[in-house]
């Protein structure tokens, strides 16, 4: 653990607790990212993301979890030293020069899956999953990143905020307010992606909180107490106006190329009652990764920019 | 470093859905196995880096130690040469009995008394338990790389409790908390960053609350119709309460948490326990008398037909006398643990505190030679180190 192993090349980007630069591990001459995260600015001492970043990320060891080689102090900051990764679904999306597959997005939610799935089997919930924290690896593998909201499973008696995941990718109920919430979260967030991945379009683009339940709504049709018992009492409910949940030949019109059972696990992973919501084994096991197409091989899925 | 906890037997939490996996379904490969929760365990950082042999632990205290002892001899040596021409006889007599460095032991009794301190003052803040059970954690860890002789254990009381907050989701500003806690911020945040360093970066606890929960769980599955409810409640806040207590100890570093739990369970209820663990995972119930055995099955039979079998079964060959024999060991350790006394967490603090400034004790020599050149006796009340309260 020393600062003189890295090499600070490149300043990529910068959140608000911390710089990202690209850099070398000069022991092996690999490509790598430090998070530098900026300490001195906090007046509570070491922030809170960097604590949960750092705390999760040591114990996550997948290939598709984002990997943390090392942690240093330096000039009284702390600074993660993470692999490299030089892109992320969300640009890969809304680059209208790459052109992917079925069978490519197959092998892309099967990778988040399973990283999901590892995170949660370690008791942790992500609660900021969206493309933009989909990383890409050189060779092509998914890497679950950004730590910075992740908590561990709560107790049943433990009160949580609902302000969590960003606001596209939030679950319908953080979208009411609950104070209690499991992985169903995180799932719900995949589904989300999983349609952003087949219209290319983020699927549920609200502009603000209150909107964010009637574009849901719209989409998924409004959860009722006969699907999701006592949905009702949350605050605000009576409120919304009631949306018929899609028909099948709706959905198969707005997502063209999907086949049945894509369709199947996507209506699965975005359910309205988080209690009935598939779990990430049962989406793992679904029969979307049975049938053909076989999920691309990650190396050899195409994601340079065909401009040139 | 070794990771290495002397038998660890295959103990799941019984209620987490991989143990109920078997290699049944004909579509998985012949293979196919899925991780168990204890291979997830020993991926953890607590058992990767916060777990040891009784004699790895050892030998890192005295490494500790004997730095700290080499750096205050260092540091001593220095002083009585520089002032070697002004000390009289007394003086250097004084200071080879009083300036000396602690032992292993007396490190091991004031991070122990301190341990407690850090215990109660997150008690008196009123934090949920885990953030407190985090808090003694990191204090401990902490002073199993970095002596007392080094980094007086009250200037990281607070921090580490801080520290425990955040890293257990439980947020309060520093400013908030230095006002509830009597401190500062700086003194608060002054060793945070020396502390988040020398846990190596592993923040993330497994404390044995969760499999206590588990257990009790189980045990009222297991035992469904032969527990009294009002009981198990009685004991479960019992063993709650001692399981906060074993953290004070070694046993965290030699035992995983579901150990820890049985065992306290077994030194709060040792019927139980047996009952529990030999319907769980003994292979016949030999032990019990003829009586019981004819009344266990009957009960069991009766309220949940055709599930025995299930229930009874070992789901993964955990061997339950080696499993009893490890947890005996973990009461050994328990029932050894001592508390430290006041009086001598004082000695060994003043002790600490000589040593390291030495000058202060010529001082207090002096004036006591004064005082009793002057033969009133009356002595100066300033300046003796205290263990704060």
């Amino acid at each position: 653990m020393s600062e003189s192993n890295y090499t600070k090349e490149k300043k990529v980007g910068e959140g608000t607790y911390a710089v990202v630069y690209l850099g070398k591990q000069l022991s092996s001459g690999n490509n790598i990212a430090v998070k530098e995260i900026k300490t001195s600015e906090f007046k509570d001492g070491l922030d809170m993301s960097a604590i949960r970043e750092v705390k999760y990320l040591q114990e996550l060891n997948h290939p598709n979890v984002i990997n943390l080689i090392d942690i240093f102090m330096a000039y009284d900051n702390l600074n993660l030293v993470l692999e490299f990764l030089p892109t992320d679904l969300e640009v890969v999306i809304k680059d209208k020069n790459i052109l992917f597959t079925p069978a490519d997005i197959k092998s892309w939610l099967l990778m988040t899956l399973r990283g999901v799935y590892h995170v949660h089997r370690n008791f942790i919930l992500h609660r900021d999953l969206k493309p933009n924290n989909l990383l890409i690896s050189p060779d092509g593998l998914i890497k679950v990143a950004d730590f910075g909201l992740a908590r561990a499973v709560p107790g049943p008696r433990e009160m949580l905020t609902s302000n969590v995941v960003t606001r596209w990718y939030r679950a319908p109920e953080l979208l009411f307010g609950a104070k209690h919430y499991t992985y169903a979260v995180d799932v719900w967030s995949i589904g989300v992606i999983f349609a952003e991945l087949m219209l290319r379009i983020p699927y549920l683009p609200g502009q603000d909180d209150m909107n964010q339940m009637e574009v849901t709504f719209r989409a998924l049709g409004t959860p009722t107490d006969k699907q999701w018992p006592e949905v009702s009492s949350f605050p605000g409910y009576n409120k919304l106006q009631i949306y018929p949940p899609p028909s099948r030949d709706e959905l198969r019109k707005r997502f063209i190329a999907a086949t049945e059972s894509a369709l199947t696990l996507m209506e699965n992973m975005l359910m309205m009652n988080p209690h009935t919501r598939w779990d990430t084994t049962q989406c793992l096991e679904s029969e979307y990764f049975k049938e053909l197409p076989t999920p691309s091989d990650p190396a050899q899925i195409n994601i340079l920019s065909q401009k040139a | 470093m070794s990771r290495e906890i002397s038998q660890t037997p295959n103990i799941d939490n019984s209620n987490s859905p991989s143990t109920v996996t078997e290699n049944e379904d004909p579509k998985k490969p012949p293979n196919y196995k899925r991780i168990s929760d204890d291979d997830l365990y020993r991926h953890s950082s607590q058992y990767r880096i916060w777990s040891f042999t009784k004699d790895n632990l050892r030998e890192r205290r005295q490494q500790t130690n004997q730095r700290a002892i080499a750096l205050i001899n260092e540091k001593l040596g220095k002083f009585i040469e520089e002032k070697k021409s002004t000390l009289t006889e007394d003086e250097l007599q004084t200071l080879r009995a009083k300036a000396s460095p602690l032992s292993m032991e007396e490190e091991f009794q004031l991070i122990n008394f301190y341990s407690k301190k850090v215990q109660v003052i997150a008690q008196h803040l009123n934090l949920p338990t885990e953030v407190i059970a985090t808090s003694i954690t990191f204090f401990r860890r902490f002073f199993l790389d970095n002596s007392v002789m080094e980094f007086d254990p009250k200037n990281l009381v607070h921090t580490t409790i801080f520290l425990a907050c955040k890293s257990e989701n439980y947020f309060i500003s520093v400013d908030s908390f230095a006002k509830k806690a009597k401190s500062n911020r700086e003194a608060i945040l002054k060793y945070e960053f020396k502390l988040v360093e020398s846990l190596k970066f592993s923040l993330l606890n497994h404390h044995p609350y969760k499999p206590l929960h588990g257990f009790f769980l189980d045990i009222q599955t297991i035992l469904y119709g032969k527990v009294d409810l009002k009981y198990m409640g009685q004991i479960y806040d019992r063993c709650k309460k001692k399981i906060t207590d074993a953290l004070l100890t070694d046993i965290v570093y030699l035992f995983t948490p579901p150990q820890i739990t049985l065992a306290i369970i077994l030194m709060e209820d040792e019927q139980l326990i047996s009952r529990y663990l030999e319907m769980k995972f003994g292979k016949d119930i030999t032990n019990n008398t003829e009586d019981e055995k004819k009344e266990e099955n009957k009960d069991v039979n009766e309220t949940k037909p055709g599930k025995t079998e299930d229930k009874t079964k070992t789901p993964n060959d955990i061997e339950l006398d080696k499993l009893l024999v490890v947890i005996g060991q973990c009461v050994d350790v328990l029932e050894k643990s001592e508390s430290v006394t006041t009086e001598d967490a004082k000695r060994v603090a003043a002790k600490n505190y000589y040593c390291q400034n030495p000058s202060i004790l010529l001082q207090k020599l002096k004036r006591k030679l004064e005082a009793s050149g002057d033969d009133n006796g009356s002595e100066s009340p300033s300046k003796k180190p205290k263990v704060e309260q």
